[in-house]
């Protein structure tokens, strides 16, 4: 606890109102001038109670819930369910089945990636640049459609397997827009890392060390682009990663630009992944036979969200409804480095760092959060308690 | 001029009532262009006309604690001062309803009247963002007057002369866009940062200070000072292609240079990332008035082969 | 580092249609396997009412009168079906499929978004409140048999929103 300055310091409130913010959440940022001294996160303002409800539906209803924590990265969620609850039964959805998930896994990085450099684009006051990438995302978006029948929330997975099928028209279909969006995310990757003007605004921000990302927790593109060398689908292959590998992207940059450079070139490399798929589809089935009656145990599923790792916890009692399923969230543990990274930057630079790690806080409000978010333990010894009440009783600063 | 003539030139045409659908209409145009260069549609005609007409009819909120008088006259003084500028320069390519020695000068100060009303509008709200938004307004102020004003200068060293009516005539016999690029370049950027167009938006940007100094603002406040901002878009045009595009003759030579011009700046709008206000002070400060200077130093020793 | 690395894409665009798609002026072909409004079989229907158990917004209400005569009645909240087609995969008979070309569902009256499938005289009884019949069988006694409304309001929902 320091003790404050006797300059002007002035607390500028973003959220949970905010045209920065495109989901509530409140940051109370300290600025000293324009230069920022503190930031204070708080959240809560999404939160649902989709745990709590999940305890009172069976099995195949938690399916749809759990699909609806997140718009923008809802099948992962789902698949991610339906890993777990699969483990739990013992049922192996049929290997076409999970290349299928896999396959709608990468297409909805393709289509997150996208939806963010346009969110970020327009958080730097770049318009254009949002405008353009938001319209190449059209072709994602009907490519989904037409395979799972919507464009958002696709519901392409059922307890045991798929929905739907790939067929040729639809291999053509999304073979046709990848083909199109290649050129197109070339066109972005040398826009980010070649405009002037918008490297003026990421280039040298927010850096965040390795050292600094693996303290923090700090998952997904935002911590590769630090260097660290993370990714679920490596580390833990889950559906069909262990048959169709994909590769790590890792920049060291470490500041906003890395950021934009890692998800862009993710972007390639789901692509590449995307068409080694269609044309290696296992044959077979795509839908298991799935117990209504989960055997009693508990499971962990780990996957990999568009922003990182995602975590799923199911604990079953044997009966059609699940007795507790927790969800831990990428963003959750992304936060904790922009309200490191924000102090001594601008205040023009907080929506720019905010939406580098690319938030999503309707995943976040997973349940009731702490107040402090610098990562330290709050279980403290006797001895740290002691100290800290004799500090305050004697008036000094740590 | 008698009092009847110059009171219709200030209701009606070419200042008031012209003027006020002009600038809607170039609002519209803007707007139109901007979509058009990110391949959408855009707002139909009547878009800033409905703006406007929805803000007029919305209750006006003073919140706690401001200056009333304040916060409901600089609207209003927003307004007024471009409006009166009009008067000084050659709207509609007529030449200007009153002239005099010197007026090129009182014209830019009407102008600036503006951008400071809109700072003053944000300290008196007392917001947070509002706050913020007048501090970077009225910085942005300093830093992009000067070097608009010295653009300006440029074709005015030349006529010899401190009077928007002798210049435009000087002017419409050469083209100082040819002589002067430089100048052109300083002053059609310059006129960017003063209306606070992209990519020097940091005052408003919507994304970190909601709505800048116009945050607390909404109904008829709102309303003024968008009026005042797009009547100041059509007279910053006018002025630069009165100046560097040879002269404004006549009505269709008016819209056809002013109509390019927004293009230009439409298509700068649409290219350009925002920048941040320490790098739009550090910009104009160190790059524009120095260009601005090096073309005066040029027209300057250069201006005994003119002669 | 260049300066307006955007312009290739905005100075053409200038030339070009803007790709807004004027709707409702310009219609798109909604893809086959777009999931819109529900259809149900009565033929092939045995009133087991799993999709109704399975439905994550309990959106179907099923009646049934009897199920060897298929006296059934399927009822649907419009407002609260998600679209997801979980019913269509609980159901072992095949007897419900999603359109795909029924999403244009907006409706200024709610009343228009509860929509009843069946015979005739059973949609009629079950807007009365009318719930089970007394016949020669003792009535099926079903897990899917889900009490419809006590007193529905809305006036004859048979009308499928949308047109």
């Amino acid at each position: 606890m320091e003790e404050s300055p006797k300059t002007e310091l002035f607390t500028v409130p973003i959220g949970p109102q905010h045209p920065a913010l495109k989901e509530p959440s409140h940051f109370r940022i300290t600025v000293d001038g324009e230069v920022v001294t503190d930031a204070f996160v708080r959240l809560g303002y999404a939160h649902r109670g989709i745990e709590k409800a999940a305890e009172s539906r069976n099995w195949v209803r938690n399916l749809y819930l759990f699909e609806r924590v997140c718009g923008i990265c809802s099948h992962i969620h789902a698949t991610a369910y339906c890993l777990g609850v699969e483990r739990l039964a013992g049922v192996e959805a049929p290997p076409r089945a999970q290349a299928i998930r896999v396959l709608v896994a990468e297409l909805e990085r393709v289509h997150s990636h996208l939806l963010w450099l346009g969110v970020a684009a327009h958080e730097a006051g770049f318009d254009t640049l949002f405008m353009y990438s938001w319209r190449d995302r059209e072709a994602i978006m009907d490519v989904l459609e037409g395979l799972t029948g919507n464009r958002v929330n696709y519901s392409a997975n059922v307890l045991g397997g798929v929905k739907n099928d790939v067929d040729a028209a639809q291999r053509d279909a999304i073979l046709r827009a990848i083909d199109g969006l290649e050129g197109r995310s070339r066109h972005y990757l040398d826009v980010v890392t070649t405009d002037a003007l918008f490297l003026q605004r990421t280039r040298g921000i927010g850096v965040m060390t390795r050292n600094q990302a693996e303290v923090m927790g700090a998952v997904g593109p935002t911590a590769r682009a630090s260097g660290v060398t993370r990714d679920v689908r490596v580390d833990a292959p889950y559906a069909a990663y262990d048959r169709f590998p994909i590769m790590r992207i890792v920049e060291t940059g470490g500041d906003l630009e890395a950021r934009f450079v890692v998800r862009l070139r993710e972007l390639f490399e789901s692509y590449r992944l995307i068409r080694f798929l269609l044309d290696n589809l296992p044959e077979g089935e795509i839908r298991g036979r799935m117990p209504r009656r989960v055997p009693e145990g508990e499971t962990i599923s780990r996957v990999e969200a568009p922003r990182g790792e995602l975590f799923y916890f199911l604990k079953s009692n044997g009966s059609d409804t699940p007795e507790r399923v927790k969800v831990r969230t990428p963003t959750i543990y992304n936060l904790t480095s922009v309200v490191k990274l924000v102090v001594g930057h601008q205040l023009a630079d907080v929506p720019m760092i905010l939406a580098g790690i690319d938030p999503c806080f309707s995943c976040n409000d997973r349940s009731v959060q702490l107040d402090d978010t610098d990562g330290r333990t709050r279980v403290w010894t006797w001895e740290q308690l002691r100290r800290y009440s004799l500090e305050v009783e004697h008036g000094r600063s740590l | 001029m008698d009092a009847a003539s110059s009171l219709a030139a200030i209701l009606f045409f070419p200042s008031g009532a012209f003027l006020l659908v002009a600038s809607l209409a170039y609002e519209w145009v803007d707007r139109k262009l901007l979509a058009q260069f990110q391949n959408r549609l855009g707002p139909r005609w009547f878009q800033p006309l409905a703006d406007v007409i929805k803000l007029l009819a919305k209750e006006e909120v003073v919140p706690q604690g401001v200056n009333r008088w304040l916060f409901v006259g600089l609207p209003i003084v927003g307004l007024a001062a471009p409006l009166t500028a009009a008067l000084y320069i050659p709207l509609a390519g007529l030449a200007p309803v009153f002239s005099f020695p010197g007026d090129l000068i009182v014209t830019i100060y009407l102008l600036s009247l503006l951008t400071m009303a809109i700072g003053l509008a944000g300290s008196n709200a007392l917001g947070r963002f509002s706050l913020v938004g007048a501090t970077r307004t009225l910085t942005q102020l300093f830093s992009y007057e000067a070097p608009f004003l010295l653009a300006l200068l440029g074709p005015a060293l030349v006529a010899g002369s401190w009077q928007i009516g002798t210049i435009t005539q000087v002017a419409s016999q050469r083209w100082f866009i040819l002589t002067q690029p430089l100048g052109f370049v300083v002053a059609l950027i310059g006129l960017m940062g003063k209306l606070e167009l992209p990519p020097f938006d940091a005052p408003e940007a919507e994304t970190e200070v909601v709505a800048g100094a116009l945050t607390e603002y909404s109904g008829r406040g709102l309303a003024l000072f968008r009026l005042g901002k797009a009547v100041e878009l059509v007279l910053g045009l006018t002025l630069v292609a009165a100046f560097y595009l040879g002269g404004v003759n006549g009505v269709a030579a008016f819209f056809l240079k002013t109509l390019i011009l927004l293009l230009l700046v439409a298509g700068m709008q649409a290219v350009l990332a925002r920048l941040r206000i320490d790098q739009t002070v550090g910009l104009w400060w160190r790059f524009g008035v120095l260009l601005v200077l090096v073309q005066w130093a040029i027209t300057w020793l250069l201006r005994g082969a003119w002669r | 580092m260049k300066l307006a690395t955007m312009i290739q894409d905005v100075i053409p665009s200038l030339f070009r249609a803007p790709i807004t798609e004027r709707y409702p002026f310009e219609r798109r072909e909604a893809p086959e396997r777009l999931r819109s409004l529900l259809a149900w079989d009565r033929e092939s229907c045995t009133g087991c009412g799993m999709c109704a158990t399975d439905c994550p917004s309990q959106a179907i209400e099923l009646v049934v009168f009897d199920k060897k005569a298929k006296n059934i009645v399927f009822g649907l909240h419009v407002d609260r079906c998600t679209f997801c087609g979980q019913c269509t995969f609980s159901c072992k008979q095949g007897s419900l499929t999603l359109e795909h070309d029924h999403w244009e569902l907006a409706s200024l009256d709610r009343g228009q978004l509860m929509i009843h499938f069946g015979d005739a005289k059973d949609v009629q009884d079950v807007l009365a409140g009318i719930t089970s019949r007394p016949s020669e069988l003792p009535p099926a006694e079903g897990r899917g048999s889900a009490p419809a409304p006590a007193a529905p309001a809305a006036p004859a929902a048979t009308e499928v929103p949308g047109g």
